[in-house]
């Protein structure tokens, strides 16, 4: 039961954003006000969960995931215009991504191995704009869509029309927890990146091959930082400094996981994007939205930090 | 006012006709075909390239015009040495860089700036030293409120105007959601004269203002919605325009509401990448005239654009606003005492004194004169999206409005009506 309360505390925190800001309106209206939530709070999820893998394996948090989210979906644009097949595009936009995470991971991160969490984390973000800078260089500032052939097909949900994309990253990000979280329980690799997260020295000592699972945690990050980049390229707006600090309400999502839950990042992603979204409906805090994952990731940490261990006291 | 506008415009067609009869020679000042030589004149420029947008089209279109000037036997033979700046959308930075174009370099006059934030942190600094800034991409009120600062553009509440003014006449709107950017003196701003003309026609409208930075386009579009309208006013920057188009056709909504936009949506790339969904359904307000027109000006900036500016530099609105403050800026330096070319306040009365210039780019005359305000541009036309470009839709047409009174009175005063 104890296990289920942040689950509650979540989903309490949704029902007083609709209860606060929504009753009195048309159910109509509401819906869709709600179901836009989940929809931008998912894509904050997906995110969060590219991070909270990365950093339960390998202790860094990678603020650079968006920058290299938005290189591969730029490529992937890019591609497009020259007349490549979408599908195509797609996989090297994910496989550009998955590489250039790994160059960080093999060539630079074992470099700062035994520095402070913070420090491994500035050094991501310093990788960021490096990559920002690259994408800024390749492609002037200028009009570009970027669109999937899911956002043709739609369904109805309570009056909002959902496209078949938005599913896809909602679906995504159920999928995703679901599917780490069997690779972490049910593989070696996986008891070695949970080994890895517990105590690196010990793991060490006892042979799991530091390097190779670190790898590992970083080719599927780069993977997921790749998807969730082709997501935001289609869904928010096919700009590389949009799409590169779509990572701060991702890390924000990852605090409400505590950086190592991920049905929580989840939860807390969604969260973000119902309340955001519901704020717009009160004509006097609807201004303060931008603020709202912020409060929300401030408030959870003041509430579940109490009496455990700190975010960044892991190594 | 017409009968003059259409006079002016035909005799720029008279005079410039023979320096452009063909297209891909541009003739620049005095049109030598010389290269200037001497002492350059120091001109200062500032614009914003950061995201949300890149406002940088109309300083390299100035800085095009002053390099073909250069190669045209400058200004009483001397060079123009034009210096720009960007300020990142940051107020620190724009702050920095009129410090250091007006302070320490010591120009004489600013030309082509185009920016969010920087006329209204630098206003004051340029009455002070009285110095003006014949500005081509206004955005915010300060800008247009300012004794040293006028624009060839029309900022987005004149072009929101006008495009509210095109829905309720053309497009049958009875309530217009005018949705525009929270940044202080411009969504609410702009959006809030859309609101005072629908009034003004026992009409409502309603203001939607959403973060610049705001990932979620999407609650704008809710908003909007909510507010009951049944007419949709983009007034927002060309790259978040789009990602609001897109959630809209997301919603199908193309054709439940009849949908407006100011000039930023004015960009030739702007059809491609809202695709075919949106032709024939979304109607621009345009500051300056055609894109692909065929008057003298507008061909002589295509020549300049071609012979002196890179191929990636953007042929949009600001950039025929940027050449066009730079060619009044000049022909104005022409008309001086060659000794005081380096005199900032001679230069400063000169530009004051401008008064009835015209071009094929604008649809009323530009002016500039003593007054704590500046808005010589404030009539257009509008356009469609259609087959792949823009057809224009509606010819040069005057925006209505109380905050238009003072400048028209402003106009009879100076003999322009």
């Amino acid at each position: 039961m104890q296990r289920l309360l942040p689950y509650l505390g979540y989903l309490g925190i949704m029902v007083l954003a609709y209860a606060l800001f929504a009753s009195g309106k048309p159910m109509k209206v509401a819906g869709l006000f709600l179901v836009s939530g989940l929809a931008v709070g998912s894509l904050y999820a997906l995110g969060g969960i590219g991070m909270v893998v990365l950093y339960r394996a390998s202790g860094v948090l990678n603020l650079a995931s968006g920058a290299i989210g938005a290189l591969g979906v730029m490529v992937a644009w890019q591609l497009q215009q020259w007349g490549w097949a979408q599908p195509i595009t797609w996989g090297v936009a994910i496989a550009l991504a998955a590489a250039l995470s790994l160059v960080y991971g093999r060539l630079i991160a074992p470099g700062l191995a035994w520095r402070a969490p913070v420090v491994k984390a500035v050094a991501t973000l310093g990788f960021a704009l490096v990559v920002l800078g690259l994408t800024a260089f390749a492609w002037e500032d200028d009009v570009r869509k970027f669109t999937l052939p899911t956002d043709k097909a739609a369904v109805m949900i309570l009056g909002l029309r959902v496209t078949v994309t938005r599913l896809i990253v909602v679906g995504a990000a159920f999928a995703l927890v679901a599917g780490i979280w069997l690779y972490l329980t049910k593989t070696r690799t996986g008891l070695q990146m949970r080994a890895l997260a517990n105590d690196r020295d010990l793991s060490a000592m006892i042979g799991v091959n530091i390097l190779r699972v670190e790898s590992i945690a970083w080719g599927i990050a780069g993977v997921i930082a790749g998807f969730t980049g082709l997501m935001f390229g289609d869904l928010v707006r096919l700009e590389p400094v949009v799409i590169t600090f779509m990572v701060i309400p991702a890390v924000t999502a990852a605090i409400c996981g505590r950086l190592d839950n991920l049905g929580l990042v989840l939860m807390g992603g969604l969260t973000m994007g119902v309340v955001e979204s519901l704020l717009t409906l009160s004509p006097a805090l609807k201004s303060a939205r931008p603020v709202a994952p912020f409060l929300i990731a401030a408030v959870v940490l003041i509430v579940m930090q109490r009496g455990q261990r700190l975010l960044f006291a892991r190594d | 006012m017409n009968t003059k506008l259409s006079a002016g415009l035909l005799a720029a067609g008279v005079l410039l006709a023979p320096g452009i009869a063909a297209a891909s020679t541009p003739s620049c000042g005095a049109n030598t075909g010389e290269a200037a030589t001497g002492a350059p004149i120091l001109i200062g420029g500032i614009h914003g390239n950061a995201a949300p947008g890149d406002f940088s089209s109309a300083t390299d279109a100035a800085a095009a015009y002053f390099s073909c000037v250069n190669a045209n036997g400058g200004v009483h033979g001397r060079p123009i040495e034009y210096m720009v700046e960007n300020d990142q959308w940051n107020p620190e930075l724009a702050a920095r860089a009129a410090a250091k174009l007006v302070t320490d370099a010591g120009v004489v006059a600013m030309v082509g700036n185009s920016s969010f934030v920087e006329m209204s942190v630098n206003a004051p600094l340029y009455a002070s030293s009285n110095t003006m800034a014949m500005a081509a991409g206004c955005a915010a009120s300060e800008c247009f409120e300012s004794s040293n600062i006028v624009s060839t553009n029309q900022g987005p509440l004149p072009s929101s105007v006008g495009a509210a003014m095109y829905a309720v006449e053309e497009l049958g709107a009875t309530s217009v959601a005018c949705i525009g950017l929270a940044i202080p003196s411009v969504g609410n701003w702009s959006c809030g004269a859309v609101e005072e003309y629908m009034a003004s026609k026992g009409l409502s409208g309603a203001s939607v203002l959403m973060n610049p930075a705001a990932p979620d386009v999407n609650s704008a579009l809710l908003e909007a919605i909510a507010s009951g309208a049944d007419s949709m006013l983009v007034n927002l920057p060309v790259g978040l325009g789009i990602a609001y188009f897109g959630v809209a056709q997301e919603q199908d909504l193309g054709d439940v509401y009849s949908w407006t936009s100011s000039t930023p949506i004015y960009d030739a790339s702007v059809p491609g990448a809202l695709g075919d969904y949106w032709h024939g359904k979304v109607y621009v307000s345009a500051e300056l005239t055609q894109i692909d027109g065929d008057g003298p000006d507008n061909l002589n900036w295509q020549a300049v654009m071609d012979a002196y500016a890179s191929e990636d530099d953007p042929r949009d609105i600001f950039s025929q606003s940027g050449y066009l403050a730079a060619k009044f800026f000049v022909e104005t330096l022409m008309d001086m005492d060659p000794a005081q070319l380096d005199d900032r306040a001679a230069v400063t009365d000169a530009i004051k004194a401008i008064n009835g210039k015209t071009s094929d780019l604008v649809c009323g005359p530009y002016y500039v004169g003593e007054a704590d305000r500046h808005m010589p541009n404030h009539a257009g036309i509008i356009v469609v999206v259609k087959d792949g470009g823009f057809e224009k839709v509606r010819d040069c047409f005057e925006y209505e409005g109380a905050c238009f009174d003072g400048l028209i009175e402003a106009e009879k005063a100076l003999g322009l009506r």
